[in-house]
């Protein structure tokens, strides 16, 4: 029924006096894979922060425009910012497991919602490391420092600590540029089995990523939105000259 | 060529500019090892750690006449030792710090009667003990044996007595044990006081506080704190923590309370600090993590920062004893200086580095002793520096 999971229409962002994002207009729907592409700096990480309020953190920052999820507008004064990243998560560029056991990292978020019961948490770790696909490397090592863990199984172990909040969507922000090709593969593998449960949205500087993972692909420049179309169509005939532009490498 | 060997004789310069630094330095450290070392090392034995530091005197007679001792000379007593074989108790002649003669009580028999002595100021049971000094035997029928008479004097005269009228002996003193215990007291009241303060304030400063006027005006006071000579601190705490625990307790005087509050204090900008440089070296990246997984600022920083800035806190608290330890001037206006057997945190007491200015300001200067005290401060210092390298490394571990 309702397809639309983001809706954002006239999005500005400003750091300070800089406008980082130009009259951005995009829907993210459900359980798709959306790709941002574009060169470094062109705002896509700042457009992926845009929808779980990660820009907050940032004090110089303001946003004008409309960002729904759902039928809440999420830059309302009176909305839970809680509420929101608990129910859409988000997976970092580096990975940054807490310098915690295995089971206390994917234990954290539901912990802090309140939940203490013992057998409850071991049933959302297990499920969340059998989804991220980590669960038979640690299962014998649960109470190991997830600090041991290779750079893949870390960056696995943050998704599986996304994935026990139980969110809708899970934000990605180039989350395997800090990891070698087959570690990489493995992520892609497990996005592509994570998008019939969750609506995905991922930050990539790999072309052939976005072309290999998403449904939807969106070409940022120079904190505009260029174009937005099904990946195929993006990647085989682009509308603007821009994208083509990129995309054939001729820059960025 | 030449350009090489330009190059290569700079480095030799700058290497060696960089060994005789170190070499300086570790000369530096050395000596002062050594001096107080060779001052004070003869004093430094237990007997020095868990003794009173003033004398004790004792005055006692003979609980049952008749009831005398047995025991026989022992063949291993050196000969200038006068023994008394009625009482059992083996006396020398000795002179004490001054120059003055003393008799000292060098042996004492299992059977002696000394060892059972009624006090003639209360109903106690008091024990000659060796290391003693024996101040006088008075007697009914003649002349009291004083000890400027001598040790063979004393013991002829107890033996051609059946009975004494009393005995005046005293302990020797010296010992730094209430010392000890006031600098003991000191560390955990100030840390006690300074450590929550001190962490909480920095936790507020680096996780919370809004980067505005404000907030820099704080750090600036903070950062001048540190450079404040600590006999400023010493004065503030006469003048507001000495006052103010005379009228809620039952102090009377500068006390341990007021030295705490004075040390706390001072420890206040070191802590927050030291905390402070801990907390911004947590990643960020940890605190968007578990902001993005819908913890709040709160949870995000008790249970990821704080944890993970555990060693820097330890590193602190360190910082913070040794300053306690080694803290002279503050405390002699907060305290005083007048060094105490019986600690109460109500009362006067002297830590350690005090009690050293107390004994250079004698007259004479005890260096030897003051050196010993010295020693001993090192050792607690290098004990504490060894644990929380320990400590940090246990800590450390799960960060890497």
């Amino acid at each position: 029924m309702d397809k639309q999971v983001f809706n954002i229409k006239n999005l500005d962002l400003y750091y300070g006096k800089f406008q980082a994002l130009k009259n951005i207009n995009l829907t993210i729907e459900k359980n798709k894979v959306t790709a941002l592409i574009g060169p470094s700096g062109c705002g896509k990480s700042t457009f992926i922060r845009v929808l779980n309020r990660m820009n907050d953190l940032i004090e110089e920052c303001r946003i004008v425009g409309d960002v729904h999820f759902h039928q809440d507008d999420i830059y309302h004064e009176k909305f839970d910012v809680i509420d929101l990243r608990t129910r859409v998560g988000m997976v970092f560029q580096k990975p940054n497991p807490f310098p915690m056991s295995i089971y206390d990292n994917v234990a954290y978020g539901p912990r802090c919602q309140g939940i203490k019961d013992k057998a409850e948490l071991d049933e959302i770790v297990d499920k969340a490391l059998k989804s991220a696909a980590l669960y038979e490397e640690v299962n014998e090592r649960m109470k190991e420092s997830a600090m041991d863990l290779s750079g893949g199984q870390q960056q696995r172990l943050c998704i599986a600590r996304a994935i026990a909040m139980n969110p809708e969507v899970i934000l990605m922000d180039e989350p395997t540029s800090a990891l070698d090709p087959i570690a990489t593969l493995k992520i892609e593998e497990l996005i592509n089995d994570l998008k019939e449960q969750y609506t995905i949205v991922i930050v990539t500087h790999s072309m052939q990523q976005a072309a290999r993972i998403s449904d939807t692909t969106a070409f940022f420049l120079m904190g505009e939105l260029i174009e937005t179309d099904n990946t195929d169509k993006i990647f085989t005939q682009p509308k603007m000259k821009e994208t083509e532009d990129y995309i054939t490498g001729r820059f960025g | 060529m030449s350009m090489s060997n330009k190059r290569k004789a700079i480095d030799i310069a700058y290497q060696a500019i960089t060994y005789l630094a170190s070499s300086v330095s570790l000369l530096a450290l050395s000596m002062i090892v050594y001096f107080v070392w060779s001052n004070g090392s003869g004093l430094l034995n237990m007997d020095l750690l868990t003794k009173d530091y003033h004398a004790k005197y004792y005055n006692g007679e003979m609980v049952e006449v008749g009831d005398y001792s047995t025991t026989l000379r022992p063949s291993d007593l050196d000969d200038d030792i006068y023994y008394s074989e009625q009482y059992g108790i083996g006396l020398s002649d000795a002179k004490d710090r001054e120059g003055n003669p003393i008799i000292l009580v060098e042996y004492i028999a299992s059977d002696s009667p000394m060892l059972k002595l009624a006090d003639r100021n209360s109903e106690d049971i008091i024990a000659l003990e060796e290391g003693m000094l024996i101040s006088k035997v008075a007697f009914f029928d003649k002349a009291t044996a004083l000890r400027t008479f001598g040790a063979e004097y004393m013991v002829n005269e107890l033996d051609s007595a059946t009975d004494f009228r009393e005995i005046v002996f005293t302990s020797l003193g010296g010992g730094i044990r209430g010392s000890i215990i006031t600098t003991l007291y000191l560390i955990g009241m100030t840390m006690a006081m300074a450590l929550p303060i001190g962490v909480f304030t920095a936790i507020y400063l680096n996780e919370f506080a809004k980067k505005n006027r404000i907030t820099s005006t704080l750090r600036t006071l903070i950062d001048t704190l540190t450079g404040v000579p600590s006999i400023i601190y010493g004065l503030m705490g006469l003048a507001v923590f000495v006052p103010l625990t005379i009228s809620v307790t039952p102090a009377t005087s500068g006390n341990l309370i007021s030295g705490s509050l004075t040390l706390a204090v001072i420890l206040l900008p070191v802590i927050i600090k030291s905390t402070e440089e801990s907390l911004k070296v947590v990643p960020d990246g940890l605190r968007q993590a578990s902001l993005a997984l819908g913890a709040n600022e709160t949870q995000t920083t008790f249970k990821v920062v704080l944890p993970s800035s555990i060693p820097g806190i330890l590193t602190a608290s360190l910082l913070g004893i040794g300053r306690v330890i080694g803290e002279s001037a503050a405390l002699i206006f907060a305290i005083g200086t007048a060094v105490k057997d019986d600690i109460s945190i109500f009362g006067k007491s002297t830590s350690l580095a005090v009690h050293i200015w107390s004994m250079m300001t004698d007259e004479p200067a005890n260096i030897e002793l003051s050196s010993t005290i010295a020693i001993i401060i090192l050792m607690i210092v290098l004990v504490l520096n060894i644990t929380v390298k320990l400590l940090s490394k246990k800590f450390m571990k799960p960060m890497q």
